[in-house]
């Protein structure tokens, strides 16, 4: 089996339709906004939202392939890198439990999905997750995919948690709450190994920071999650503290989601002036 | 009430442990060594295979045994330095260049259409290898002197025993045509010849055959 798999190559059953980011941003259809949004005041995922059932299955299925993905990125970490050399033994062994605990992740998400009455398939996968964890540079892919991929779920899993206390259902309260103790862990192994591995070495510490940040933008999905109202995610700040984000660093992603967010809404402004043309 | 001062046997009578074993601590170190090796090479095989599996009952499973087979090669990677062994890359090799054949052949299986050749590698040669060479193990060496790697194996044999069930039901369940039942078999043979050649995953005497005992063995 070679090392470094491209994206392209992700083994998946005929239930699963797989698009890129690329696909994504360009659909016609994201840049309509109709008039359920135009009158909302918030964008965020409560249960007071008209769309409220069709958003949370659809959030529920990205988090479904997002941990198919991060499974895959786990293992093949375990794969594309020689023990000692390009990798030590004991980051291999936090990915290979890494893999398990998504493993898990992908089990909750499907038991979820068929209690929110969704089936696998009934949405696109998105490939942009397992593109982050790619590199061939076991740092640029530690940064991106526990850093960047695990740090959104813990924004993403504390929204889902606290949709499921407002909404009254503890089945999913329950569920999202395990999988944000994973993730934080996940995140905690991303900065401890970041910070060990380049220790002396500044200059790819820099180079995986970078990286992060590209990841962390390209994972806002055009502004979805920062501190606006206007953002479907808030940014858990006390969670990532926890998995070893410093104040700084949360105040910089919040920044690259307002970025994104303002560039996106830029995007829509064009193309709904280009639609009413 | 007990009588603090009154003597007992040191051993309680349903104590039966011996003191004689089969291995040396330098045996000892030295197949502790290839079983981290050959664990390691499973763990990070089963991992690199996730994403080539289009099963996700499969894909799922094979995530979990991951890290089983990592937290073995975890284990015997903190025993080796207690086997006085205090570099534990030195020791942590191939038992011999026909395992090194072994593995590449097994984990050469790519394309998301072999997911039968793949875990017929796993589930029905290298883990019922390991089985072998750790019962052998855990029977033969000192009950007292040793315990702390009788503790590691009875740990491991325990998640080899699940693991192997569970991959030999995933196996029968995708065998659906007398073609699979021959594919499957045909690998199964392929590999079993190159593992012959290896003589196990700690070498010849994996399981005892084809050796004689080791110098400093107590029996």
């Amino acid at each position: 089996m070679k090392k470094f798999m491209p994206v392209e190559e992700l083994a998946r059953d005929e239930r699963f339709n797989q698009i890129t980011q690329a696909d994504r941003m360009a659909d016609g259809r994201n840049a309509l906004i109709g008039e359920a949004e135009k009158s909302r005041k918030s964008n965020r995922l409560t249960p007071a939202r008209p769309d409220a059932s069709e958003a949370a299955r659809a959030l529920m299925h990205g988090i479904f392939v997002g941990e198919i993905q991060a499974l895959e990125g786990a293992g093949r970490t375990c794969w594309d890198f020689t023990t000692g050399e390009e990798a030590p033994f004991e980051l291999k062994l936090d990915m290979a439990r890494q893999a398990w605990d998504e493993a898990r992740h992908v089990e909750i998400s499907l038991k979820l999905s068929d209690w929110m009455g969704s089936e696998i398939g009934q949405y696109a996968e998105n490939t942009v997750l397992f593109q982050a964890a790619c590199s061939n540079d076991p740092v640029l892919r530690l940064a991106g995919v526990n850093r960047a991929l695990e740090g959104l779920a813990i924004d993403v899993f504390t929204t889902m948690k606290e949709f499921g206390e407002i909404a009254g259902d503890p089945y999913l309260e329950f569920c999202e709450d395990w999988m944000l103790a994973d993730e934080v862990t996940h995140v905690k192994m991303g900065s401890d190994w970041l910070r060990k591995i380049t220790e002396n070495d500044p200059e790819r510490r820099k180079k995986a920071l970078e990286f992060q940040g590209i990841v962390d933008k390209m994972f806002s999905y055009g502004g979805s999650r920062s501190d606006s109202e206007e953002s479907s995610f808030a940014i858990a700040r006390r969670f990532r503290e926890l998995a070893g984000f410093t104040e700084d660093e949360n105040d910089h992603i919040a920044d690259l989601g307002m970025q994104a967010l303002n560039e996106r809404k830029a995007q829509l402004r064009e193309k709904q002036a280009a639609v009413t043309n | 009430m007990a009588d603090p001062t009154k003597p007992r046997a040191s051993f309680a009578p349903w104590d039966r442990r011996e003191l004689p074993g089969s291995f040396s601590v330098e045996e000892t170190a030295r197949r502790v060594g290839n079983y981290k090796w050959a664990e390691t090479k499973l763990f990070e095989v089963l991992g690199g295979w996730i994403a080539t599996v289009p099963e996700l009952d499969i894909k799922l499973r094979l995530g979990t045994h991951c890290y089983k087979h990592a937290w073995h090669a975890e284990l015997w990677h903190k025993r080796l330095p207690e086997l006085r062994e205090m570099n534990p890359a030195r020791l942590t090799v191939p038992a011999n260049d026909a395992l090194v054949r072994f593995v590449d052949a097994m984990t050469e299986p790519e394309d998301a259409s072999l997911t039968i050749e793949k875990l017929v590698g796993v589930y029905r040669v290298y883990i019922p290898h390991f089985i072998s060479a750790y019962t052998y193990h855990l029977n033969n060496t000192s009950e007292i002197t040793d315990m702390p790697t009788i503790r590691s194996l009875k740990f491991i044999l325990q998640d080899e025993f699940e693991d192997w069930r569970d991959g030999e039901m995933l196996i029968q369940s995708l065998l659906e045509t007398p073609d699979h039942v021959d594919r499957a078999a045909a690998h199964q043979a392929k590999l079993e010849k190159l593992m012959l050649e290896a003589g196990g995953i700690a070498g010849h005497g994996s399981i005892g055959i084809n050796t004689q005992a080791p110098q400093g063995a107590l029996s």
